[in-house]
């Protein structure tokens, strides 16, 4: 699980082990990344599971699981959620690379810095934002409307899932900084 | 200033960002973010954001994606491809071509359980490229049937492609599904008689295979019947209405996983990758999704959309002319850009024009999903052949580049052929009941 070689942010190992803070914040990105995307994988078999187990409770027994629609969806947003910030170590976001790599090393590695800071102000304000959106779920007591779940403890989950995405942006902002500081 | 020279902005600094290799669901999401702030209030604008994200990853009809990928995965992982490769040269490989024709047989096979064109070109592949070089095919005909084949993924049903076209569009996914066979059926065909031609005017560019008895043709059809058993419970599952598109995806993965396990195939480590790998491509997908559906906010505030569908309506140009457009500035643009990207930046703006004209929404869909696949197989971006270059690295771009062009061909006879039937398109999602 690393950064693709040759993809913005990416460092030989060797000279990440000279980076010593930075290399520090890769290891415990990697730890929390390897959390997030067991939380992710767990959260997607429970939906495979609630999902067939509906389907043969329906058609076999007349008992659909009750309020399963709902808890997939909330099983969903952990499964869409979690991996976040794994996706974008990966840089497996779709990206169009056609252009920026026709640049020279320089300009395309301050094309690469400046493209990771709005990454980065995206998900802080994601971030916030779904904080704000599950504390005023919270407050006024929105549940599902079948099991009586609330709402607001998917949406904290979604506004935590931002924060390893941020560290993910700032180590590989730091890269870019350090490979430009290099040159 | 006025609304819709503010989206007009929006799209530009949108294209602007996307050539700068932002991420497509951060562009949409940022470029949403920032209009639909500016055209009403910065809080109205910050709290939409969160509200979009969550409202896609909590959406049950969304739910379809990541279960699809992993049925794909499942698949994959349970050697099914090797199966079906292996059943499609057993009754096919003692003609000329046969190898290539067996890897579009198997890919058609295949991608009647995934839908993704990369990983129908990957996975295949891995399994039909070594055999051709074994057997001295040319590199441009085994490489450029490879990367062609995989376009049969999006287009044979389950597809990702059509999943995500359904819920911009809010079409149903089943008739989606359904308007994807006979295309795909007649694709698949007209591969297989381009590399019959191909073969017929230079025969050495593949020789035949190793004769194979009746026995392992037998025993190869045992790699037909699970793919079969497969695609009947999730499309004729659909088709039928048993299912919804979310069911039909839970039950395809839970019976692609019991095959793996029963042919003791699928063990942790293939389990664990295929887990992850699904965690990844959804992940990938939702959060262009929710830049989708937050960019989408922006225009709806703009008007774009609507005032560019009056616009167009009132030009003195038939509904063919525009539509031909349309289709051009899809190919133009497929080229440099990823099919599924592609259709989320461009159907909240396209899709009312094209309604406004007339056209069938489900014709239309199997059309986009065609000329954006020729996007996948054609320079600078051909995804489906860096795929192929991956796996055959010893074979230049340019020589699996130039293998392509005659599946192109076959592609753009299909297109023009729906455009002037779509009948063949719309008769059978019209027999749908989910």
């Amino acid at each position: 699980m690393a950064i693709e070689p040759g993809a913005p942010g990416a460092v030989a190992p060797a000279e990440g082990r000279r980076n010593g803070g930075l290399a520090g914040l890769e290891k415990g990105i990697r730890q929390l990344n390897g959390v997030m995307k067991w939380v992710g994988g767990i959260a997607l078999g429970a939906m495979l599971l609630l999902v067939v187990t509906d389907v043969v409770g329906t058609k076999f027994f007349a008992w659909p699981v009750p309020g399963g629609i709902e808890l997939v969806g909330f099983f969903a947003v952990l499964v869409a959620a979690f991996p976040i910030a794994y996706t974008q170590w990966r840089r497996g976001h779709i990206e169009v690379e056609y252009f920026v790599e026709k640049l020279s090393p320089l300009p395309r590695q301050i094309v690469y810095g400046i493209v990771t800071l709005l990454g980065l102000g995206l998900f802080i304000v994601l971030a916030w934002q779904s904080y704000e959106l599950g504390r005023s779920l919270q407050l006024s007591g929105e549940v599902s409307m079948t099991q009586g779940i609330p709402f607001y403890p998917f949406i904290y989950a979604l506004a935590f899932c931002c924060l390893p995405v941020c560290l993910v942006l700032v180590a590989q902002f730091l890269k870019i900084v350090l490979g430009v500081v290099r040159r | 200033m006025n609304p819709a020279l503010i989206g007009i902005i929006g799209i530009v600094a949108m294209v602007v960002l996307l050539f700068l290799r932002v991420p497509v669901g951060f562009a949409m999401a940022i470029v949403g973010l920032a209009g639909f702030s500016y055209l009403t209030t910065p809080a109205a604008g910050f709290s939409i954001l969160a509200q979009d994200f969550y409202t896609n990853f909590s959406s049950y009809t969304l739910t379809v994606i990541p279960l699809f990928v992993l049925m794909g995965a499942f698949a994959s992982a349970s050697g099914m491809s090797k199966r079906l490769y292996d059943a499609s040269y057993s009754l096919l490989g003692t003609m000329r071509g046969g190898l290539a024709i067996a890897t579009i047989a198997a890919c058609a096979g295949f991608a009647a359980i995934c839908g993704s064109t990369n990983a129908a070109s990957a996975v295949m592949g891995k399994v039909a490229l070594p055999e051709m070089k074994r057997y001295n095919y040319n590199d441009s005909l085994a490489t450029g049937s490879v990367a062609s084949a995989g376009v049969l993924g999006i287009l044979i049903p389950p597809s990702t492609i059509f999943i995500i076209y359904g819920i911009l569009t809010e079409q149903s996914i089943g008739k989606l599904f359904m308007a994807g066979v006979v295309p795909g059926i007649i694709l698949t065909v007209l591969f297989v008689l381009t590399i019959a031609w191909l073969c017929w005017r230079n025969p050495a560019l593949a020789p035949r295979g190793q004769a194979t008895t009746l026995r392992q043709k037998i025993a190869g059809l045992s790699g037909l019947l699970e793919m079969a058993a497969l695609f009947v419970i999730v499309v004729v599952g659909l088709f039928l209405g048993w299912f919804s598109p979310t069911q039909a995806a839970g039950i395809g993965a839970a019976a692609a996983l019991a095959i793996g396990l029963a042919r003791r195939q699928i063990k942790w480590p293939a389990f664990k990758e295929a887990i992850m790998e699904t965690l990844r491509i959804s992940c990938m997908i939702m959060v262009i999704v929710a830049g989708a559906m937050v960019f989408g906010h922006f225009l709806a505030v703009t008007r774009i959309p609507m005032e560019l569908a009056g616009w167009i309506g009132g030009l003195p140009i038939p509904p063919a002319g525009v539509m031909g457009v349309i289709i051009l500035m899809y190919l133009v643009f497929g080229c440099i850009m990823d099919a599924l990207a592609l259709i989320m930046l461009t159907i909240p703006i396209i899709y009312p024009v094209v309604m406004s004209l007339g056209y069938d929404p489900i014709w239309f869909g199997v059309i986009i999903v065609l000329v954006t696949a020729m996007g996948v197989i054609t320079p600078p971006v051909g995804i489906n052949v860096y795929v192929v270059k991956g796996i055959a690295p010893g074979v230049p771009l340019y020589t699996i580049f130039k293998g392509i062009w005659p599946f192109l061909i076959a592609i753009v006879i299909l297109t023009v052929l729906l455009i002037f039937v779509p009948q063949i398109v719309t008769f059978l999602p019209g027999m749908v009941s989910y």
